[in-house]
């Protein structure tokens, strides 16, 4: 309480309000629910036509804005690889005591363990379709290794493994638009598949393609990250 | 012709191909750097002229803009291209010896995609995908401070993690009222949408995306992280952190406010912020005696002064800017490199115990006195032309608010060479004080990039018209808000 009193406090206070008065002024500003945005309302009306995707955010993410897409995917990277390198270079070991994990978490992981896998898979294969995509797919995916970590203790990822898996769907990726780039009129990500038949699972063009790539990358990029979390405890 | 999204693309894949080729092939991860960005220099000197005839837009996954995501390759961006390619090639050729301790084949990866992140900021046409290619270059560049694995460099690298996130989102907020309000985040749809800098719809997101941008660029007051990220940085990210990094950030900053906004009404703030990092900077330079902190403050000057000649905002203070954007990378990378490798051999950062390294490793010390001459601005050095440029445009706007302006600068000129020539006269004219060095030999692979840049530092110094020319036309891009638009929307 005495620190907000405090002249320090007050200006940071002032200043505080300066901002929130001025965002919520530019706030105002928007029209929400209002089909304003020329951009968004083509994305509604042509989507699924253009690009043949029922989900209409596939058609954004893999689609009209692939390249941040790809953006994202590099940020991931970047940021497990960052984060193993740190922790490769620290060499302080953090000493704990280990409990074994309890007899319904070691059940639970071996049964769900393969269920996780299967879901997550779906989600990234059939993300086109319906809601979900290669992220969500993937996220699931490494939910599913750590619980493996939690539950079958002393059973690993081998690392190089999936670093393999990590690098070659992301260079994957980029291939696939490069393709693109040769194939399919001279544009970078283009997709220059057919789009096939709405709504059949093989439709929508590189779409599946790009969200198995993303999945696959995602997955073994955060069992990737547990791995490396665990090694820093052990 | 070579399609701008090659320089992408291909170091991009390259990238997510070194763990691969780790496993296989460990020798071979050092090239790759080198090989990707071999490749997008000669690609972007190639797109160079015809980029100066008329701009290329790329459209991403073929969709017309505004719909899609763009590059533009024109005069500017294919220029800054070619420059973070040269420094990249050469700072990777410096890093083969250098970090012969640590784990490399990481090191390599984020240092590439560090690099593409800065050519994707130059080259996209597109607020959002911006911010994205700014996370790639932000993220990178926090591991790598850290990647020593020392006390110091973790907690640089905490502190940069910090303000660089606050900064990030700071510039999210802005692109989301922007698309909240205009529907588009094109920056050639936007140049035509906004319409002035007074109404809070377009104000707000502006000084939120300025802010956010400002972190990266080192802008005072928003610069405490830059002296201890890199200071504590590897030599040789230092350079690329230094000479690359903040420098697009500041492209950003300029793009942002000349074509997305138009903002003229905001370049005097710019100007006088510009002035206040330069004098900051150069001030607390003066009382350094860490050599690598007294460059990193140098930086935040060398800043202030690009802002400063963005903020006049004629024809030719833009291109004084620019040319000492140029300048200022070239020489920057020269110092740090030539203080890592006597750092590389003397073991210590203290500038102290730099004295006699003129005797050990003259190149180095020769590289030193060379950038640090081009920095303060003494002709025939890179750094003359554009100090003079800048000088002279804010004189010949003939007003006294600028003629001041000038006093202040040419003040921090003078301790600029100051606190530079203490550091060359400890380097050249002090016995070496019998001390025993860390290191007997010291990698030649680590002389190539300091004689490269200290050929170009001169030769572009003798000779400015080799590229003032291409200079212009960059600055001329980035003032004509309404050919920008032209160009990515069409004359409809």
């Amino acid at each position: 309480m005495r620190d907000i009193l405090s002249f320090r406090g007050f200006v940071a206070l002032f200043l505080l309000g300066i901002i929130v008065a001025g965002i919520s002024s530019a706030v105002g500003q928007i029209p929400f629910g209002q089909p304003d945005s020329e951009v968004g309302q083509l994305y509604l009306e042509n989507g699924l036509q253009d690009t043949g995707a029922p989900n209409l955010v596939t058609s954004v993410v893999a689609g009209y804005r692939a390249l941040d897409t790809l953006g994202e995917v590099v940020v991931l990277f970047v940021a497990a690889t960052g984060l193993s390198a740190v922790l490769a270079t620290s060499k302080r070991r953090v000493e704990r005591e280990l409990e074994d994990a309890s007899l319904v978490l070691k059940t639970g992981c071996r049964i769900f363990f393969p269920l996780i896998l299967l879901f997550g898979a779906y989600l990234f294969i059939h993300g086109h379709l319906t809601p979900g995509g290669g992220f969500q797919g993937g996220a699931v995916i490494g939910s599913a290794f750590l619980l493996v970590y939690l539950g079958c203790s002393g059973r690993r990822v081998s690392a190089d493994a999936a670093g393999a898996i990590e690098s070659l769907s992301g260079f994957g990726f980029v291939f696939l638009g490069l393709l693109g780039l040769l194939v399919g009129g001279s544009y970078f990500l283009s997709n220059f598949l057919p789009k096939g038949d709405l709504y059949e699972l093989i439709s929508a063009g590189i779409f599946p393609l790009i969200y198995i790539l993303i999945g696959l990358k995602v997955g073994s990029e955060f069992a990737g990250i547990v791995d490396s979390m665990i090694e820093e405890s052990k | 012709m070579v399609n701008p999204a090659l320089l992408l693309a291909v170091p991009l894949a390259l990238a997510f191909l070194i763990p691969l080729v780790r496993l296989v092939a460990r020798g071979v991860v050092k090239w790759i750097p080198v090989f990707a960005m071999a490749f997008n220099f000669i690609a972007s000197v190639l797109i160079i002229p015809r980029a100066l005839e008329e701009a290329i837009v790329t459209e991403i996954g073929g969709f017309p803009a505004p719909f899609c995501i763009n590059l533009v390759a024109g005069p500017l961006g294919s220029i800054l291209s070619s420059f973070i390619a040269l420094i990249g090639l050469l700072v990777a050729i410096y890093s083969f010896d250098y970090l012969r301790e640590v784990p490399t084949a990481k090191y390599y990866t984020m240092y590439l995609l560090l690099l593409t992140g800065a050519t994707g900021i130059v080259l996209t046409g597109d607020i959002f995908n911006l911010f994205v290619f700014f996370e790639i270059l932000c993220i990178s560049s926090y591991s790598l401070v850290a990647y020593q694995g020392n006390k110091a460099g973790i907690e640089a690298s905490v502190k940069y993690l910090v303000q660089g996130s606050i900064g990030s989102s700071l510039l999210l907020l802005g692109i989301g009222l922007i698309y909240g309000q205009y529907g588009t985040l094109n920056m050639g749809d936007l140049a035509g949408k906004i319409e002035g800098i007074s109404s809070p719809s377009a104000f707000v997101p502006l000084v939120l995306m300025i802010t956010g941008l400002g972190v990266e660029a080192a802008i005072f007051p928003l610069n405490a992280w830059l002296p201890d990220a890199h200071s504590s940085a590897p030599s040789s990210i230092s350079a690329v952190l230094s000479g690359v990094a903040i420098g697009v950030g500041l492209y950003s900053i300029a793009r942002i406010l000349f074509t997305v906004f138009g903002g003229t009404a905001l370049l005097e703030t710019l100007a006088v912020i510009g002035l206040l990092t330069l004098l900051v900077g150069e001030l607390s330079a003066l009382s350094q005696d860490d050599v690598k902190r007294l460059l990193a403050y140098s930086s935040i000057g060398q800043m202030g002064l690009i802002a400063f000649g963005l903020g006049l905002a004629t024809g030719e203070g833009v291109t004084g800017g620019l040319f000492q954007l140029l300048s200022h990378g070239l020489s920057k990378a020269l110092l740090f490199l030539s203080v890592g490798y006597m750092i590389y051999r003397s073991g210590s950062k203290k500038i102290s115990d730099l004295q006699g390294s003129w005797k050990r490793t003259p190149v180095a010390s020769l590289g030193f006195a060379v950038g640090a001459f081009s920095l303060v601005g003494l002709p025939p050095f890179i750094g003359f032309p554009g100090k003079f440029l800048i000088v002279r445009s804010a004189l010949l706007k003939g007003e006294l608010f600028y003629t001041v302006l000038v006093a202040f600068v040419l003040f921090a000129t003078v301790v600029e060479g100051g606190y530079f020539f203490r550091v060359v006269q400890i380097i050249f004219f002090k016995g070496t004080g019998g001390r025993r060095l860390k290191r007997e030999v010291a990698p030649v692979s680590g002389l190539i990039p300091l004689v490269v840049l200290m050929l170009l530092i001169l030769i572009v110094g003798v000779y400015p018209g080799l590229i003032t020319g291409l200079i212009d036309s960059a600055a001329a891009e980035l003032t004509a808000r309404s050919s920008y638009f032209t160009l990515v929307m069409g004359s409809t």
